[in-house]
């Protein structure tokens, strides 16, 4: 019990930074849910006549479903891509072969290279490949990751080398060790992955904004700042809006925190 | 298939010796498929890491736009770039200060992390909340803290008017003055939970047994954050100060939406400059100049960042 009074002060100061870090979501909320006149003054921090009104409004005045579809469709791209070609690339990586330091190097030196630095060529080889405008065009940047490669080898290496040798000398062919035996071994790897690039591609923006023009392949964060400039005075169908496109990554977040977490950390702190 | 396996793994292995021609015609098969497995990945960042890097510079050297064909123009669109583009000073300056706000945050961070890392109940509750910022869409983000900088009716100025800080609002995304710090503010939000992890990470590697060496031999407690955490926690530290460093560079989603790089230039940083010169503005060649010089930025601070450290990231890296 002595313990647990000189707690207080810690406890009260991180209620205070929880209530600040918690503001912003709960203003966007508030505002997305009250009929008040939102321009009233001084604006009340309680929501009066809560109503789901503008949740309806967004539904209709946007096509919301079309966005989510598109926003769905490249993240399941991505992701299913990430898994199967960073766990190649991974398998690849723990094997010995010609060339493989080079390729280790080329991978890091890769990781150096942010995308933001890459965007105008990128833009440029996309459209001589003709993919802009598609769904493959603004997945395939994201379809293979660094980080996500290196967290399968560590995986893959941590598989008893033995396990792997008598599949081998089984006459097992190499492809099938690697999705039958060794993949089914590495899920939390996997999920790391799924999660991972699910959150990169569901919120990316500057890539679908460059690659993208056309109004029926846009994502909902385009969708959402297009929102921003196309209407100006529904704000409160703005933050109904805001609110549906964050509930699905906060979901996913607190579903799977620990994993993304896990994933983040190892990414960062141990490659 | 497991099972299988396992019941062959006490099989002796077959002498390699013995049939030289199938090992190697089976090795060779091996290399094979070791290099298609790594053909997909080595294709994507060929395609849109190494070519663009190259491509960047052949474009900074040349007159070009999608209309005309290309003609060479030697070191004019850097010329132009130092010396007669008042914007992209601002706009580097912008970038600077930028990074520069990510100390700030992972000071912030760390004393969160000190917080969270107690013995107290609730501490997951707590982490999650302050995490929770970093997951979210930018663009949203954008979106809610324009709000909450609004002039009339946003709630910063209503807070600071109801306690007597300032007699009026003010129109802190529109003003010259602050439309920078409050886009960093927005944005130091969004990442510090990501710093706070990093970090946490960091002081749970600490060997406890320190601490109570310490204190047994009379250490104050800031003699031992100053003397252990700190000096152990420097790895974490500097791969914060690199993920802020990066963080400028994904700053993009939320100036785009928050101010779109305006007033004037007052919140544009290099990307942001470099996407409406080329984007909007069509100026493909020039924005290329400026891809360059944000690269060769990147890397410069990355190295130095490094030193500072000790050679830190060597060893992160070598690890990998």
């Amino acid at each position: 019990m002595a313990r647990g009074r000189r707690h207080w002060p810690v406890h009260f100061a991180l209620a205070l930074i929880s209530a600040l870090m918690l503001v912003p979501f709960y203003w966007v909320l508030k505002t997305s849910l009250t009929g008040e006149n939102i321009f009233s003054y001084p604006p009340s921090l309680l929501p009066h006549e809560a109503n789901p009104f503008y949740f309806v409004d967004v539904w209709y005045a946007i096509p919301f479903l079309r966005y989510l579809v598109n926003s769905v469709v490249v993240s399941i791209m991505v992701v299913v891509a990430n898994v199967f070609l960073n766990a190649m690339a991974g398998y690849a990586l723990t094997r010995d072969f010609p060339g493989k330091a080079a390729t280790i190097m080329l991978f890091l030196s890769c990781m150096m290279i942010p995308f933001q630095v890459t965007i105008i060529p990128a833009y440029l080889i996309t459209a001589k490949l003709h993919l802009l405008n598609s769904y493959f065009g603004m997945a395939l940047p994201l379809m293979s990751t660094i980080i996500c490669i290196f967290i399968f080898k560590a995986a893959f290496e941590a598989i008893p080398h033995s396990l792997v040798e008598a599949a081998r000398i089984d006459g097992v062919p190499d492809w099938q060790i690697m999705f039958r035996l060794i993949m089914p071994l590495t899920k939390p790897a996997i999920a790391t992955n799924v999660i991972l690039s699910f959150i990169w591609s569901w919120n990316s923006f500057l890539w679908p904004l460059v690659v993208v023009r056309d109004v029926n392949m846009q994502t909902l964060p385009l969708g959402l700042s297009r929102f921003l400039s196309v209407v100006e005075d529904t704000t409160g169908a703005l933050y109904a809006f805001c609110v549906m496109v964050l509930v699905p990554g906060l979901l996913i977040f607190l579903l799977a925190q620990k994993e993304f977490i896990k994933g983040l950390t190892s990414g960062a702190t141990k490659g | 298939m497991v099972e299988r396996v396992a019941e062959r793994m006490t099989a002796t292995p077959p002498d390699p010796a013995a049939r030289p021609a199938f090992w190697a015609r089976r090795r060779s098969r091996e290399l094979g498929l070791i290099w298609l497995f790594l053909l997909p990945s080595l294709v994507i960042f060929l395609l849109y890491r190494i070519i663009p890097l190259v491509w960047n510079v052949v474009l900074s050297l040349e007159f070009w736009s999608p209309y005309k064909p290309a003609r060479f123009a030697g070191l004019y669109q850097y010329q132009n770039m130092l010396f007669y583009d008042d914007a992209f000073w601002k706009v580097v300056a912008n970038t600077l200060i930028f990074m520069a706000s990510a100390p700030v945050g992972i000071a912030l961070a760390l004393g969160v992390a000190l917080l969270v890392n107690q013995q107290i109940r609730g501490r997951g509750v707590y982490r999650t909340i302050v995490f929770m910022s970093y997951p979210v869409m930018t663009v949203a983000v954008g979106i809610i803290w324009q709000w909450l900088y609004n002039e009339k009716v946003g709630l910063i100025n209503y807070v600071l008017i109801s306690f007597g800080i300032i007699p009026k609002g003010i129109p802190f995304l529109e003003s010259f003055q602050w439309a920078l710090p409050a886009v960093i503010l927005a944005s130091l939000w969004q990442v510090i939970g990501f710093y706070m992890i990093i970090l946490l990470t960091g002081l749970q590697s600490i060997p406890p047994n320190l601490y109570e060496a310490a204190s047994i031999d009379g250490a104050s407690a800031g003699q031992s954050f100053w003397r252990i955490t700190v000096p152990l926690l420097k790895p974490s530290l500097f791969l914060c100060f690199v993920v802020g460093i990066i963080n400028s560079f994904n700053a993009f989603d939320l100036i785009f939406v928050m101010t779109g790089g305006g007033p004037g230039h007052a919140t544009d940083l290099l990307v942001t400059y470099i996407y409406s010169t080329a984007f909007k503005l069509g100026h493909f060649d020039y924005a290329a100049a400026m891809t360059v010089a944000n690269f060769v930025l990147f890397v410069g601070l990355a190295f130095v960042a490094n030193r500072l450290a000790g050679g830190e990231a060597g060893a992160v890296r070598r690890s990998a």
